[in-house]
């Protein structure tokens, strides 16, 4: 099956620090895990993970063997990275931010009454990029109309990069 | 209390880092501290802090024996030793 | 794990040992009393008021630890047999101080004390409460000399040495001497859970002591 993975600029995995082998006109080898829930395993995003997780470079990877679904992930006992989804560069990274620090201001300031302490921190919040920003405005929508819209405000994260990705859902 | 299922505050992270590097957070908590850890660069930079923490403290060399306490150990083995 | 058939690496090392002291080996036995101290001392001190008689529990112990080497079966690790011998050579000798057994001293859930403090977080009813007023500082732009160096070490001792003895305890055993959870739990006959909320609070404020230093 086919999922998404973000990975630091050099190769190397979010959380384990694992550097993968990355793939250039050949999909990348494949790489064994045994499944343990919490502790092991190749983490991947379905597309309605994507928000949770961005960050610098995104790869389309191939995942095989045991998958199992958790609430924002898929994990995985072997898996290869297939391509690098170049469209995920600085300009769409700086896109995406701006959409969601235009999307917490039309919420915050929308709200009525209007939330300016929220919106106090979204501007200063751009620098640290769209992850924070993604979350900023989801947290927004939730404080005005409850936990469905925080995950509302995600799915809406989701369609965007969809979209301007090109990716298959 | 969790703010939310969704997600955690800085404050809950901060409680959470032991349980963290322990490895026994359940599936929900541990991917939620993951999320935030992803978004929030200040709570990266502390569980960064703690980790430092944990092996300056592992540099430490173990105390010395003090020469009363080991000239007592020293008797009591030649003294066992005998028997 | 070991192999089916294979003595594991810590087996033989214990077997050796205890050949070399039962053989009389003076330098085996000293070496041992050494590289036990540090952390026979932390835990002597959970139990006993003064650092005299803590050094006086870990004497006690060690002539206990002779008394049953021979008939020392290898069931338990020798680590762990020489540390509960401790640990009730401080329990009999704190009793007749009457001090409490140490770790039942933990405060009521919603009175631990939060590893860091409140006011430095957006406080309850402002916007995004709970998240840093302001972030704490990357220390991964710091020369690692000057983060592992001697100074830093001893910021970091006197912080362990200012703990409650609980928390240096267990601090101790887990992070200065590498025991693991089930040891420590073992010698100390506590849950992992509990030792795990004291290693916390210990952690936590040997970070704070560290900040305060590094961060001036």
């Amino acid at each position: 099956m086919i999922a998404y993975k973000f990975l630091r600029p050099d190769g190397r995995s979010l959380f384990t620090g694992f550097r993968w082998r990355l793939p250039d006109d050949e999909p990348g080898e494949w790489v064994s895990a045994p499944v343990t829930p919490c502790r092991s395993g190749i983490h991947a995003c379905r597309t309605s993970d994507m928000p949770f997780w961005l960050a610098r470079a995104l790869y389309e990877i191939e995942l095989d063997g045991e998958v199992v679904e958790q609430r924002t992930k898929l994990v995985a006992s072997r898996a290869r990275l297939l391509r690098r989804v170049e469209a995920w560069d600085d300009e769409r990274r700086d896109a995406y931010t701006r959409m969601c620090a235009d999307r917490a201001h039309e919420l915050a300031l929308g709200a009525s009454p209007a939330l300016e302490d929220w919106d106090a921190v979204v501007e200063p919040s751009v620098p640290e990029g769209p992850a924070l920003l993604g979350f900023v405005a989801a947290r927004i929508a939730e404080e005005i109309s409850g936990p469905q819209a925080y995950h509302a405000e995600r799915a809406g994260q989701t369609r965007w990069l969809v979209e301007r990705l090109g990716l298959e859902t | 209390m969790a703010e939310s299922a969704d997600h955690i505050t800085c404050q809950e992270v901060v409680e959470l880092v032991t349980e963290y590097f322990e490895e026994v957070l359940p599936a929900d908590e541990l991917e939620v501290f993951e999320q935030h850890l992803n978004f929030c660069e200040g709570c990266d930079w502390y569980v960064d802090q703690m980790r430092t923490t944990v092996t300056a403290i592992g540099r430490i060399r173990e105390e010395d024996v003090p020469e009363q306490t080991r000239e007592r150990l020293v008797a009591a083995f030649r003294e066992w030793k005998r028997s | 794990m070991a192999q089916l058939g294979q003595p594991s690496a810590a087996a033989s090392t214990d077997e050796e040992l205890l050949a070399r002291l039962r053989a009389g080996d003076e330098r085996a036995f000293e070496s041992l009393v050494e590289s036990y101290h540090g952390t026979m001392i932390a835990v002597a001190r959970s139990y006993v008021r003064s650092r005299d008689v803590a050094e006086e529990v870990v004497q006690e112990a060690w002539i206990g630890v002779l008394g049953g080497l021979d008939r020392f079966e290898g069931r338990a690790s020798l680590k762990t047999w020489i540390m509960r011998i401790l640990v009730n050579t401080a329990m009999a000798r704190g009793g007749r101080e009457a001090r409490s057994v140490p770790f039942s001293s933990l405060a009521p859930a919603g009175e631990e004390p939060p590893a860091v403090e409140p006011e430095r977080f957006r406080q309850p009813g402002e916007a995004f409460a709970g998240h840093w007023n302001r972030y704490p500082a990357d220390w991964s732009v710091l020369p690692e000399e000057g983060l592992l160096g001697g100074e830093t070490l001893e910021v970091i001792k006197r912080a362990i040495e200012a703990l409650p003895d609980s928390q240096r305890t267990v601090i101790a055993m887990r992070d200065v001497a590498g025991y693991s959870v089930e040891e420590v739990c073992d010698a100390l006959d506590v849950t992992a859970a509990y030792q795990r909320v004291l290693l916390h609070r210990a952690r936590s404020n040997v970070r704070a002591a560290l900040e305060r230093h590094l961060d001036g």
